[in-house]
């Protein structure tokens, strides 16, 4: 195509965004709220990925050890443990230190425990496993030869909130996905009837250019570009706001469970990329659809 | 030029046109007159190609309209310039931005499309107005901006709908002399008029429809 002809589509495209200022405002308006939500979900996505994951790189594991066990076979599993890859012992509990931990977390009613005759908690190990590299270790594997071990009698570990955790990933990937899809319909229907307004009020000037031998083409392309400019703009717009949102959550000190601080991420430049471009082409199939309904000169 | 066989236009009940056959040679002057709703907008909405013909064929410059696709359509419209009774012209864009547009269409050079305008509204006596608005003009004035754009693409043919409809006496005489002009240029000139003062003391072939039928020929 010619660059003169781009450049008057272009020309045309913008002029007519210009005294249909109110309509493409409150169009692009709402463009901005849908995109906005959507962008929301994947900022959530990203930040609860990114905690979850983080968890997952050093799972820690918890060794419960039978009664009675002598110092050679806790020694012998601890042994076994250290020698395996990216896994090492974080400390020794007895059972009498952890009556201490369960007292502790009593506080007031701990006298409960008084009336016990022996002491019903296992000692264990506290193992972390640190996963450098996920396919060469492979915690349920582990899991599965220390809980084989003699003299373990169960073995408990963070991999299962991980894995808890993921299914809530998987809901929220799921439910973003939906929202999302619904959002990108309630976009696209905000657009066509935008051009389609954008059209009525130029129809004159449309069976004019029809009249002196514009092709439909001609007279398609500027709407066209309006429709991918509004969706840019709104792309653009809601990544502003949605980075305005982000600092602002992330200048403020946050933790989860009241304990461990939460480190907020923006959404990675692709995935702006991405709602930047989704959002073009919702524009662009916007002005299809609604040119394709008002052509028949 | 154009031919015409055998062509029937219905809106619904409404015959608009009945067995029209009609032969308008290459170079030719024509005038189509007759009462008002005899049919002759609608004769030449189907020769701009506007319209399709119920029955019938039309032919111009040999292309078959029953039969044309619609890039051909509007290719052909390139050659052929359309004056309209109410001008049709755009208030928001000045004198040369509506003259322009009919080169612009084209994908035309802009310093191409600046010189045939400015020669075309210099053809009519519009020289000078060039940034004014049609609405700031006369209706005589506006009219000659039609002409100017349907004239600045050297059309093959001009079809003109009632072109001095809304104009006076003066007026209308300044505007067939443009049309004449135009016509001496080797334009086919087909100008649809009820305007019977036109056609007093013309030597021009002018046909004679009566509802929707060509009733006589002088």
């Amino acid at each position: 195509m010619k660059i003169r002809l781009l450049v008057y589509f272009f020309r045309q495209a913008i002029q007519s965004l210009v005294p249909n200022g109110m309509v493409h405002a409150v169009g692009l308006g709402t463009m901005v709220v849908s995109l906005l939500i959507f962008g929301s979900f994947l900022l959530l996505f990203v930040n609860l990925s990114d905690w979850v994951e983080g968890w997952g790189e050093n799972l820690t594991m918890s060794v419960y050890l039978e009664d009675g066990l002598d110092e050679k076979m806790k020694q012998a599993i601890m042994r076994h443990i250290q020698g395996l890859e990216g896994a090492s012992v974080k400390e020794y509990i007895s059972k009498e230190r952890a009556l201490e931990h369960l007292r502790a977390a009593l506080g007031e009613r701990s006298d409960l425990l008084e009336s016990l005759s022996r002491n019903p908690l296992p000692a264990s190990i506290e193992v972390i496993i640190r996963r450098h590299n996920p396919r060469r270790t492979d915690p349920a594997a582990i899991v599965k030869g220390i809980a084989a071990l003699p003299g373990v009698s169960d073995v408990q570990y963070s991999e299962e909130w991980v894995n808890r955790f993921r299914n809530i990933l998987e809901v929220v990937r799921l439910t973003g996905f939906i929202i999302g899809g619904l959002l990108g319909a309630g976009v696209i229907f905000i657009v066509t009837n935008t051009i389609k307004l954008g059209l009525y009020a130029r129809q004159d000037e449309i069976e004019i250019l029809k009249l002196v031998g514009a092709t439909d083409w001609f007279v398609k392309i500027p709407f066209l570009m309006e429709g991918i400019l509004q969706g840019l703009l709104s792309g653009f717009l809601a990544n502003a706001i949605l980075f305005v949102g982000y600092l602002i959550l992330a200048a403020r000190k946050t933790f989860f469970l009241g304990v461990a601080p939460i480190h907020f991420t923006f959404i990675p430049f692709d995935y702006a990329l991405v709602i930047l471009a989704v959002s073009a082409i919702l524009g662009l199939i916007g002005s299809f659809i609604a040119l394709g309904r008002f052509f028949n000169l | 030029m154009i031919q015409l066989f055998h062509v029937y236009k219905s809106f619904d009940a409404n015959v608009a046109l009945k067995d029209v056959n009609l032969k308008v040679r290459e170079g030719e002057f024509v005038f189509v007159t007759g009462p008002s709703g005899a049919g002759k907008t609608t004769l030449l909405r189907l020769i701009f190609g506007a319209e399709k013909p119920t029955s019938g064929y039309i032919l111009i410059s040999g292309i078959n309209l029953n039969r044309i696709r619609r890039l051909q359509l509007d290719l052909l419209r390139r050659k052929v310039g359309f004056v309209f009774q109410d001008f049709k012209l755009l208030p928001s864009k000045t004198v040369f931005e509506n003259v322009a547009l009919a080169l612009e269409v084209s994908g035309h050079k802009p310093s191409f499309v600046r010189k045939k305008t400015r020669q075309a509204l210099k053809a009519v006596g519009l020289a000078g107005k060039e940034e004014v608005y049609p609405l700031q003009l006369s209706g005589g004035e506006q009219q000659r901006v039609a002409i100017a754009r349907a004239v600045v693409k050297d059309p093959i043919l001009l079809l003109a709908d009632e072109p001095t409809g809304n104009l006076d006496p003066e007026l209308t005489q300044e505007i067939m002399v443009l049309f004449r002009s135009i016509h001496l240029s080797g334009t086919t000139v087909v100008v649809a008029t009820h305007a019977r003062e036109l056609l007093e003391d013309t030597a021009q072939r002018t046909i004679f429809l009566e509802k929707g039928q060509v009733v006589g020929e002088k």
